[in-house]
């Protein structure tokens, strides 16, 4: 804390996207980046990353594992905002385009210590099945315009009474999830 | 000094004092020592030495170690110094002092009590024969004498100690020495005598003296506190030493007196009789027997029960009776008020008198010092671990419990698969079952016995053979016999009624089923009822009916007798009434009748109290037969026939079952049809599932047997444990048929303890099946006529167990019981019980009263207070409604600061302004943790902006006109923004996710077209750019890129060497109208440059945001730069959205500057050595786009004017031919200079939805539309020929035009710069035209091209104009929105002057400002000079006025070399004057002794517009 500066409080946080698990894809590889709040400031690290492809594991678990380290340190003068981590995973289709595989977040958990985090990844649904069909064969699936709205709960709330908007919300595609461990100290 | 460390002195003294005391041990240890080579000295030591060392030692040692041999003479030697007179001290002696005195007198006194004895046991023994020595006698006298005097006195210096211990080693000496009898000794009656004589009066004396000499000891050696420790020392000392010694001495003894005498004798025995007799005399035992309760209390009161009461008496401690028994008879023996007892006659004691916590000061020990006590630990952070209520003994490690759930089967009642004559033998299986539970209960028989053994009672009671029972009593006893009786008759009636309707019943069902057998020809179910009779004795069976009924009979006559009585007797009293009423009535009237006569007139007003008694009538007696007949009629229903036999049913599974190839084809469907089925169970704990038994398929019986066990290993606490029955038919999914709930095991329940339990469900699923079945929820029936319909649920009953499981060690695994409660009671105890009704701890009321009555709660009880308060509102039924609402009951709770305090703090207001988007907070980051941290003036911008809502601040706004328009236009934006916010959250699919769209056949077939494409294509065609939504963007993410290419005819410098010259008249000016005349551009001015002196070298210089680039120095009027510039964007306050970009209000500025070399190299002689030169760039001209039409137009590609001031001095617009005859062709109709830009911005964003909010706001007073009919209108007015256009123009994308037709040509107007162009003008700003608006029609462009240049304006070809009003639709004649007349105030030049002076000053000071490091110095006189020249612009609108000032500046001006210029803008605001200003970049310059000079001219039109003029120079003097 600065002498003289406003108080703030940080947020440490390293870990690591350690593995996933994407029964019907291999040659995956992952980004992630942080959602905050508007008193949340990153400080150090890295706020976005993108990690290595990987291949299936050749065992019976058949876990894509990156182990893909995270750190970065947050100030913050509000837990009103928390951080989230936003976890998206690609790969290539069949015709070798890259499409999104997976969409995920969570947050940066509240308490210190090692904490490992499953998380469920989606993706959004083609609104028909003709567009399912179109989208596979151009391999262009349909993908958010940015994977941080899915740590934002804006427009959810429409979700509802708008009827193009519940397919947006996604479906689970992946029946195993991708898993993030994050080690986590607090200051 | 604080208590504490007042403390810690105190024990530091004592500490000190202790080690002192230990040195005295230790010294006494030395002493011991030292006098040990003593002892063995020859008994010749004169007693007077010993005495005389004896005393000295006393005074500080214990003289523990008198040598037996000297004893008897030491004893009668210390008498002297005993007599000693008492220290007056005795006065002193504190209270503390004193009852350690106490105790030391207790100790003595049993040390005295002991020798006492010893020397009573004396008394019976045989004289000692011992010789008397007149020495002895001698003494004894003395001692007589002596120990008369000594009564009363004190003894100082000796010890107390050391006088018993003489006595004991005397009487040791006594015991050793008396068998001995040495010639010379005193005889045994001499020494009898001798030992009576001393003694005897010593127990007397020693009680005083003890106390005095410890007191005296005391005070020398400890003062006044002596720990127990010391005590103890001194104990070891006496105990310890003495023994040892006493070993020595006997040794000794024998050593010195070999030749003395030696007795034997047996050993000293007290019988314990003996002790206690004598103990009982001086101690007090308290005796354990139970003091009777009259002696606790006061007299003639009696006990009073508090808790009898209803009085909450809390639970005392536990005592032991005898305990409670002893203090009780000490209390009373000891103080005989009865102060110690309560009204109860217990004695007072607090609920609870354990403290939580100990109060017992820290008790330190030597080795531990203060600091180590006072020392601050480390201790690491332990994690804390959620213990929520339903967790159990999660910090417990062996916190594994199990519970154990047998299902043994499941059983159908009824299945959709049933067919009718399942149904009926499951009725008959439930019937059975029914009759069997009867059976073994048996209750009718238990009745029958009962009623006989209460007739036998009755029968007894009437023959009393104990007299001495008062016959009240019998006849009492009798008549509760008797009512009971009746009862108990009733009773069984009713259970043997019930009893043969069952059997009726069964019957009934089997026949049924029979029938239906035999009706469908095939039998389903293997059950079989058999019938047995059992004979029964007729006679036998008749008497004993009989005598029941005669039994009965009498009964019942008797009570009908009863009744008649009671009911005659009623009769006889109310007869008798009415009798005396009947003549009290006549007498009456009698009465009234002589009264009436007397007093007639009161007649009327006697009223009748009461109404005329009925006369009761008699009631009837009780008929002997209809009684008989009644009784006979209900046994005959209700009973087996006297001699019929009793019919004993059996169900049995004998019977066979038709097999398939013999049924009709629906029965075997339904066969198959349950053999597809399949059923298992699953098991949910909590609400989860944990497992499930296997699929078993049904069985042709409707029975599954699982016989599994689940062991579930738990860790919550369990709340529900449930079983689902699943059914799967075929292999379709399973079915949810019903759900189970069992109860959760009682804690005592335990595995093999735990009995097979039935728990029925049912379903309510509707099952109608195409076969024999007779399905679920659907109507059938057993009546060939459809009637006596019925609708069967599929249910049945499934049989389990659970238990809590045992551990290996006979340890039950269950959560200790205590944490769900302890839990759930504190959790009441904060809340009131009625908020805390919501919460999770209390879901099931009934429950919880249930066991709060079982585990016998004190309803008085503060503790249990909300508890009750809730049973009660719980358990009072449905019947309680309070008398109010709680919405949210739970508010109050996390309600943990008031609402004026939260409004009070700055945080909080700023979060909650923040969150409503204030616009001073709406992009507010890093909210201070602490009020403290917020400053007060965060607000201020705030708050003055709502108090001045309504209020026009001029301050800022200089003219009072524009500030108004300004508020408003504040308010507009504000409203327009707030909607923006709205809408921001709003969003759309598209708006979150990216989709292709569906595509169409073409850009399929376009598509399949492009796999086959080249990667990389020789010729690359430019693709779109993906555009980016600017919601997640973030500072530097955005960048302007500015592409600078070329530009045209820029001005050129003016040869120095004229400045005296004329000017040629050859030179353009500026501003010529028209396409220059050929002379003009004669060739022949050239000469007047040197050949290959270049003529401007001239660089863009491109500001936005205040960051600045620039392009490098062209060379020419037609420099080609051809370079990209690249300006980060940064959004105000960061935020990205779309509404916070389209109220950027940012410019960029593209400025064009000249780079003039200045040689000042002051000595020529140098030239050669080096090149000294100074570079100073001159202003040419600039080109404004707002960065809001950058981003609604993507990009912004073309040819600008370039707004080149009208005064430009030293430069003119030369032409020089030679370079630029190839241009000639292209500009022929336009003048001026003009560059070519490409600006785009990076990534591109997606613009916001047509919402020209900037522009508008920009443009202040309406926007080129407005503007544009504005200008037509003039037009129109004029009477001219005159078109709104509307169409794109760049920059301002969609826009309004303004065309002309003028002399066979059209003129296209910008209506905001006023600016016009020829149709064929290249630079034309305006790129297509969609529609042309005249003052009775709209035609719109249908022509192949949109391009003023290529497009016909001819309105009248429908081909290419489409007119909106047409034959079709005729032109209505719309009357016009606009007033028909403007009014044009002058306005006040007063103002405009001091608007003028103001905006002067403010320059000034921004110029000084941006100008931090240099002195900034007025040219007054230049100022002047500009100040009156501008008027001269304004009238002349910059024309031809070049030469005239110029002329005029050289000459008031001659030493100078002078650059600058003349501005010229419309007034709306300040800041762009001054961001216009700054643009030029006048106060760049950094020559030493540069002056400036600066003017302001405002020429005021009417309607408020003011024309603003400024002109700027630098000055430099030549030299």
């Amino acid at each position: 804390m600065a002498a003289g500066g406003p108080s703030v409080f940080l947020l440490m946080v390293n870990g690591q996207v350690e593995s996933a698990q994407f029964p019907e894809f291999d040659n995956l590889y992952c980004k992630y980046c942080f959602v905050y709040g508007q008193d949340w400031a990153p400080t150090a690290g890295l706020e976005e990353g993108i990690s290595q492809i990987t291949s299936k594991s050749r065992d019976a678990c058949h876990a894509l594992v990156w182990n893909f380290p995270i750190d970065i340190t947050f100030k913050s003068t509000n837990p009103f905002g928390w951080p989230q981590i936003v976890l998206s995973v690609y790969g290539p289709d069949v015709f070798g385009n890259d499409v999104v595989r997976g969409y995920g977040a969570v947050h940066v958990p509240f308490s210190p210590g090692r904490h490992k985090r499953t998380i469920p990844m989606f993706v959004p649904e083609s609104t028909s099945k003709l567009q399912k069909f179109t989208s596979w064969f151009m391999g262009r699936r349909p993908e958010y315009t940015d994977p941080k709205v899915v740590a934002q709960g804006e427009g959810r709330e429409e979700e509802n009474t708008e009827a193009e908007i519940p397919k947006a919300a996604g479906v689970c595609l992946c029946p195993s999830p991708a898993q993030l461990t994050l080690t986590f100290c607090p200051q | 000094m604080n208590p504490r460390e007042e403390k810690v002195k105190i024990i530091t003294e004592e500490f000190i004092e202790n080690d002192e005391d230990a040195n005295v041990g230790k010294r006494k240890k030395n002493s011991k020592v030292q006098r040990q080579p003593r002892k063995k000295q020859p008994p010749t030591t004169g007693p007077d030495k010993m005495v005389s060392e004896e005393s000295h030692l006393g005074n500080q040692q214990e003289p523990a170690q008198d040598k037996p041999q000297t004893r008897l003479l030491s004893v009668t030697a210390r008498r002297g110094p005993r007599s000693l007179p008492p220290i007056p001290s005795a006065s002193r002696i504190g209270f503390a002092e004193f009852s350690m005195r106490e105790r030391m007198r207790e100790k003595l006194q049993a040390a005295r009590s002991k020798a006492e004895s010893a020397l009573l046991q004396e008394i019976p023994t045989p004289r000692p024969r011992r010789l008397r020595s007149p020495s002895v006698k001698e003494l004894e006298t003395e001692f007589g004498t002596e120990s008369g005097k000594e009564v009363g006195s004190t003894q100082q210096e000796d010890d107390s100690q050391s006088y018993s211990r003489v006595k004991f080693h005397v009487s040791a000496r006594k015991i050793k020495s008396k068998p001995q009898v040495p010639p010379g000794f005193p005889s045994a009656e001499e020494a009898y005598n001798f030992f009576t004589f001393t003694f005897d009066p010593e127990p007397e004396e020693a009680e005083e003296k003890p106390k005095h000499q410890d007191g005296t000891n005391q005070e020398e050696e400890e003062g006044e506190e002596e720990p127990p420790a010391q005590e103890g020392a001194n104990r070891m000392d006496e105990e310890e030493l003495p023994h040892g010694k006493d070993a020595e001495n006997f040794l000794l003894g024998l050593d010195h007196t070999a030749n003395e005498f030696l007795a034997v004798r047996p050993a000293d025995y007290e019988s314990v009789h003996v002790r206690l007799q004598r103990e009982k005399e001086m101690l007090f035992i308290p005796s354990r027997l139970t003091v009777p309760t009259y002696k606790k209390l006061p007299e003639n009161v009696q006990p009073r029960f508090l808790e009898d009461e209803g009085l909450y008496i809390g639970e005392r401690p536990e005592v032991a009776r005898t305990n409670q028994n002893i203090m009780e008879n000490r209390l009373l023996t000891q103080e005989p008020g009865r102060r110690w007892f309560g009204d109860d006659g217990r004695i007072l004691a607090l609920p609870n008198p354990i403290k939580p916590f100990p109060s017992r000061p820290p008790v330190l020990t030597q080795e531990q010092s203060i600091k180590t006590e006072l020392e601050t630990l480390y201790k690491k952070a332990v994690k804390y671990v959620h213990r929520s209520q339903h967790m159990i003994g999660s910090g417990d490690p062996s916190g594994n419990f199990q519970l154990d759930i047998d299902i043994s089967g499941l059983i159908f009642t009824h299945h959709p698969c049933f067919s009718r004559e399942h149904v009926l033998a499951a009725k008959l299986a439930q019937l059975y079952d029914q009759y069997l539970a009867r059976h073994q209960r048996n209750k009718a028989k238990f009745l029958t016995d009962k009623l006989q053994a209460l007739r036998n009672a009755v029968q007894t009671g009437l023959n009393p053979e104990k007299p001495h029972q008062s016959l009240d009593m019998i006849q009492k006893t009798i008549n509760e016999y008797k009512s009971e009786i009746r009862q108990t008759r009733k009773l069984r009636d009713a259970e043997q009624e019930r009893d043969r309707t069952l059997l009726k019943t069964i019957i009934k069902v089997w026949k049924e089923m029979k029938s239906l057998r035999e009706f469908q020809r095939f039998t389903n179910t293997p059950l079989k009822l058999v019938l047995r009779k059992e004979k029964v004795d007729q006679k036998a069976d008749e008497e004993a009916y009989e005598a029941e009924i005669q039994a009965e009979i009498s009964e019942l006559l008797e009570e009908h007798t009863e009744e008649y009585e009671q009911k005659m007797e009623e009769y006889r009293t109310s007869y008798q009434q009415w009798k005396a009423w009947k003549k009290a009535q006549r007498a009456k009237k009698k009465k009234k009748k002589q009264a009436t006569e007397e007093h007639p007139e009161e007649e009327t007003e006697e009223p009748y109290p009461e109404e005329d008694p009925v006369k009761p009538t008699p009631p009837e007696p009780t008929d002997q037969a209809a009684i008989e007949q009644q009784v006979r009629e209900r046994a005959a229903q209700s009973r087996r026939r006297p001699g019929e036999p009793t019919l004993l049913p059996e169900l049995s599974l004998a019977g066979s079952v038709t097999p398939n190839d013999q049924c009709p084809r629906a029965e075997v469907w339904r066969r198959e049809d349950v053999k597809r089925r399949s059923v298992y169970l699953k098991v949910l704990f909590n609400n989860k599932e944990v497992s499930r038994t296997v699929s078993r398929q049904l069985g042709t019986d409707f029975r599954v047997h699982f016989g599994q066990i689940f062991n579930l290993q738990i860790f919550n606490w369990p709340e529900s444990l449930t079983l689902q029955v699943y059914e799967t038919v075929g292999h379709s999914s399973p079915t949810l048929l019903a759900e189970v709930f069992l109860p959760i095991p009682e804690t005592t329940v335990v595995t093999g303890r735990a009995p097979i339990e039935e728990v029925e469900f049912s379903s309510n699923q509707h099952v109608t099946l195409d076969h024999e079945g007779v399905g679920s929820g659907v109507p059938f029936s057993f009546e060939a006529d459809g009637s006596n319909q019925l609708i069967l649920m599929t249910s049945g009953k499934v049989s389990h167990s659970v238990a809590w499981a045992v551990g290996e060690n006979g340890i039950p695994l269950i959560p200790p019981l205590s944490q769900q409660n302890i839990g759930f009671r504190s959790a009441l105890k904060r809340a009131d019980a009625i908020s805390s009704i919501g919460t999770s701890g209390v879901t099931d009321m009934k429950k919880l009263a249930k066991w709060a009555a079982e585990s016998k709660l004190d309803p008085n009880d503060p503790n249990n207070g909300p508890l009750m308060q809730l049973i009660s509102v719980a358990t009072s039924g449905e019947s309680y409604v309070p008398d109010f609402f709680r919405l949210e009951q739970l508010q109050q709770e996390f309600n943990f600061v008031s609402d004026e305090e939260l409004n009070r703090s700055k945080r909080f207001r700023l979060l909650h302004l923040r969150s409503q988007q204030v616009p001073e907070f709406r992009n507010y980051k890093q909210i201070p943790i602490y009020d403290r941290e917020i400053m007060e003036k965060v607000f201020q911008d705030y708050e003055k902006r709502l108090r001045d809502r309504n209020v026009i601040e001029t301050k800022d706004h200089i003219d009072t006109h524009r500030a108004v328009v300004a508020k408003y236009l504040q308010q507009v934006r504000e409203s327009v923004i707030n909607r923006f916010l709205i809408a921001k959250h709003h969003f759309l699919l598209a708006d979150l996710v990216v989709e292709e769209e569906v595509p169409n056949i073409s850009i399929l077939g376009l598509n399949l077209f492009k796999l086959a494409e080249q990667k990389r294509p020789l010729r690359p065609r430019r693709k779109g750019r993906k555009k980016v939504t600017a919601q997640n963007l973030s500072d530097g993410d955005i960048k302007l890129l500015v592409n600078i290419i070329r530009a045209y005819d820029l001005p050129v410098r003016k040869p120095t060497a004229s400045k005296f010259q004329q000017p040629s008249r050859s030179s353009r000016t500026f501003r010529e109208k028209h396409a220059a005349s050929p002379d003009t551009r004669s060739p022949t001015h050239s000469a007047d440059y040197p050949l290959g002196q270049v003529l401007v070298r001239p660089f863009v210089e491109v500001s936005f945001q205040r960051t600045i680039c620039h392009t490098t120095t062209a060379e020419g009027p037609n420099p080609s730069w051809n370079e990209e510039l690249e300006l980060p964007f940064r959004a105000p306050n960061g935020d990205y959205s779309t509404a916070s970009l389209q109220s950027v209000k940012d410019v960029v500025f593209i400025n064009i500057f000249d780079e003039v070399l200045y040689d000042v190299l002051e000595d020529d002689r140098e030239r050669g050595n080096g090149i000294h030169t100074r570079i100073e760039r001159h202003w040419l001209g600039c080109v404004k786009i707002p960065f809001s039409t950058i981003y609604f137009q993507a990009r912004i590609d073309g040819t600008f004017k370039i707004d080149i001031p009208p005064v430009l001095l030293g430069y003119s617009k030369e032409q020089n031919m030679i370079i630029e005859r190839d241009f000639d062709s292209v500009r022929s109709l336009s003048e001026g200079s003009y560059i070519t830009l490409f600006i785009t911005i990076e990534p591109q964003l997606v613009p916001g939805e047509s919402v020209r909010e900037k522009q508008f706001l920009d443009l202040l007073a309406g926007d080129e539309e407005e503007h544009a009919v504005l200008l037509c209108n003039y037009f129109l007015f004029l009477g001219k020929k005159a078109w709104l256009v509307i169409g794109n123009a760049i920059p301002e994308g969609p826009t309004a035009y303004v065309l002309t037709w003028e002399k066979s040509h059209y003129f296209i107007w910008n209506p905001c710069s006023g600016h016009f162009y020829g149709q064929f003008d290249t630079f034309c700003p305006l790129k297509n035209v969609g529609c042309l608006i005249g003052p009775d029609n709209i035609w719109f462009n249908i022509q192949q091209y949109d391009s003023p240049l290529r497009i016909n304006f001819d309105v009248t070809k429908p081909k290419l104009w489409k007119s909106f009003f047409s034959r079709s639709l005729p032109y209505p004649g719309l009357s016009s929105i606009q007033p028909e007349e403007l009014i044009y105030q002058n306005t006040d030049k007063v103002a405009a002057a001091e608007l003028q002076d103001r905006i002067e000053k403010i320059l000034k000071e921004k110029i000084m400002d941006w100008r931090p490091r240099h002195l900034t110095r007025w040219n007054r006189y230049c100022t002047s000079t500009l100040r009156h020249f501008l008027p001269l612009l304004e009238s002349s609108q910059g024309e031809d006025v070049e030469d005239e000032h110029r002329a005029e500046l050289l000459k008031q001006l001659g030493d100078y070399r002078f650059s600058g210029f003349p501005l010229h803008m419309p007034y709306s605001e300040l800041k762009p004057l001054i961001d216009a200003v700054y643009s030029t970049g006048v106060h760049n310059i950094d020559v030493p002794n540069v002056e400036f000079a600066l003017a302001v001219y405002i020429h005021p039109y009417p309607k408020n517009v003011l024309s603003v003029w400024i002109y700027v120079a630098s000055l430099i003097r030549n030299r």
